[in-house]
């Protein structure tokens, strides 16, 4: 079987993501909710940025602005240099906070719709599908239905329909929360492979700081709401190694930026 | 892990039903109607009710067995069926999608909600002086009085399950790339199915009621129609076993109802 008929590896490389100046805001009632103040950055082609911040600041908002879903109020994001639209980006895989599974769909078609949406024909989704749920581990359950998965599995079910859209843009809305440690360790090992793999440019917002230095290129944290940006903090090779002193060192300063005291115990979670 | 996850699987794949004992399953149905039926015998008894007000229920089944055996009676079960048929397919239909294109579109939404409230609370039985006077008691007046029965309940509650659909669904579907029509029906209708769908069953008793209620004041044939004609003629015991046969076609619709919606748009 030729596993390696992908398109052109080069075609699906990432491009850049630039978000200037954007700033958001919801209608509460009669009252005005200020999301994101102010937030820029650039996520260079093929980079990993890694989004952290409090509860209810905006990761989830800046995601769906990215990804075209909506607007921003003010502000804009350009991916590789035209702003983006609303609506359609094709380039675009997104695994949402909820799994947002089609509850009607076996998880094997969860997946595959999203690819024959895109326009892969029924043959070639059924071989990316397989190939994904692989990756996540759920093989196994690809005729089950949603109502018949954990909460963690059907996260990795979201995870494997954007990931199997070959996206050149990721957008991960904390993708490995609901798993167990254990899991989580193996998920974050199969990401990094498959970053290898292609280089999509990635949007990972999580609230695991370790998860976020051990992934990203660099971290962008936010404040409380409205969200700016703290600091944005250059993740190297050297600081992924948990026994460093410069692992010790980015974990303490990720977390002065949040606010928290570097505590290294109470930080893992949260 | 993974192997233990799918005997879980295996474990749940059957829910519901088939938790008790056959025996169990059909016994307790039958010791509540054993019940009724004991409850109406000993009503009759204790108070010597003569059987021009309360039959017994032997007599009833009598009166039952008479009518089925009748041909009379086969074409009103038809009658009242095809009133029943005809006014609640059109009446779900379109409160479906009156009720779609009200969670679709604000503007249509803002037009069409005052009059679905105005008219929704002016019950059927309300219309059946008029709908008399307009068709007589032709075929196509009662269609209309079901369907403007069922319209109601499914237009209300078709907009709400819509609306009630999880946005993230929605928010997969755009992203995805899924076009308006393919969002609107494939996603969101598709969502709102299962509860449609128990409004559909509860509206079906609803437009049940409109057609006997109907057929009791205005029809020459039908369920209705043989229960008023027994009764003016004082046949009590036919006129119960009209009620009976009214509450067991209409017990026999839902379950029909019920058995389409969980084969076709259930999800296990
Ligand atoms: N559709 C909406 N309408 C109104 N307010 C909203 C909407 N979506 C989000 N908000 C508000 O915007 C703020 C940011 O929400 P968002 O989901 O982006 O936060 P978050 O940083 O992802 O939080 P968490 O870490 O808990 O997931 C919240 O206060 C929320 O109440
Ligand atoms: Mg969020």
């Amino acid at each position: 079987m030729n596993a390696v008929s992908d398109p052109a590896p080069a075609t699906r490389r990432g491009g850049e993501l630039i978000v200037d100046n954007v700033s958001h805001h919801f209608a509460s009632g009669p009252r005005r909710v200020d999301v994101l103040q102010d937030v820029s950055f650039t996520i260079p082609p093929g980079a990993v940025a890694c989004v952290v911040g409090p509860s209810g600041c905006g990761k989830s908002t800046l995601l769906n602005l990215s990804a075209g879903l909506a607007g921003p109020a003010a502000g804009e994001l350009r991916w590789d240099g035209d702003p983006v639209r609303l609506g359609q980006n094709r380039d675009v895989g997104m695994a949402f906070q909820q799994p947002g599974l089609f509850p009607w769909m076996t998880v094997e078609r969860n997946v595959a719709v999203g690819l024959r949406t895109r326009g892969h024909d029924k043959r070639d989704a059924a071989r990316i599908t397989a190939e994904f749920l692989e990756t996540v581990g759920l093989t196994e359950f690809k005729d089950a239905y949603p109502t018949q998965l954990s909460g963690g599995m059907a996260q990795r079910v979201g995870i494997a329909r954007a990931l199997a859209l070959q996206p050149r843009l990721l957008l991960l809305d904390e993708p490995f929360a609901a798993v167990d440690a254990f899991t989580r360790l193996k998920l974050q090992q199969e990401f990094k492979s498959l970053l290898k793999l292609s280089a999509p440019t990635v949007m990972f917002v999580t609230h695991d700081v370790p998860e976020a230095i051990s992934l990203g290129d660099f971290i962008v944290v936010m404040s409380h709401r409205p969200a700016s940006v703290v600091r944005i903090i250059e993740i190297n090779r050297e600081d992924r190694d948990r026994s460093s002193a410069a692992y010790a060192h980015k974990l303490s300063e990720t977390l002065e930026c949040l606010g928290v005291t570097s505590d290294m115990d109470a930080a893992t979670d949260d | 892990m993974t192997s233990k996850e799918a005997e879980a699987l295996g474990k749940t794949t059957r829910p519901r039903t088939g938790s008790r004992h056959p025996l169990q399953r059909i016994g307790l149905p039958l010791v509540g109607v054993v019940l009724l039926i004991a409850t109406w015998e000993v009503t009759v008894w204790l108070n010597d009710l003569d059987s021009i007000v309360m039959p017994r229920p032997m007599e009833v089944l009598r009166a039952l067995g008479d009518l089925v055996v009748s041909g009379e009676f086969w074409d009103d079960v038809v009658v009242s069926l095809t009133e029943f048929g005809s006014g609640y397919v059109i009446g779900v239909f379109a409160g479906v999608v009156v009720g779609v294109l009200m969670a679709e579109f604000s503007v249509f939404r803002a037009t069409v909600h005052p009059v679905v409230e105005a008219l929704r609370f002016i019950v059927p039985f309300a219309w059946i002086p008029l709908v008399i006077l307009w068709f007589g008691t032709s075929l196509l007046g009662k269609t209309l009085l079901v369907a403007y029965a069922t319209f109601f309940v499914m237009v209300v509650s078709a907009a709400k399950a819509m609306q009630q659909v999880d946005p993230t669904l929605t928010k997969v579907g755009r992203m995805l790339g899924m076009s308006r029509w393919r969002l609107a029906f494939a996603v969101q209708l598709r969502a709102a199915a299962p509860t449609i769908a128990s409004s559909a069953r509860a509206a079906a008793a609803i437009a049940w009621i409109a057609v006997v209620a109907a057929e009791y004041v205005g029809a020459s044939a039908g369920l209705g129609v043989l229960i008023i004609n027994a009764s003016t003629s004082l046949q009590t015991d036919v006129v119960i076993a009209g009620m009976v046969v009214i509450g067991l076609v209409g017990a026999g619709v839902s379950a029909v109802i019920g058995w389409l919606s969980r084969s076709y748009l259930s999800y296990v």
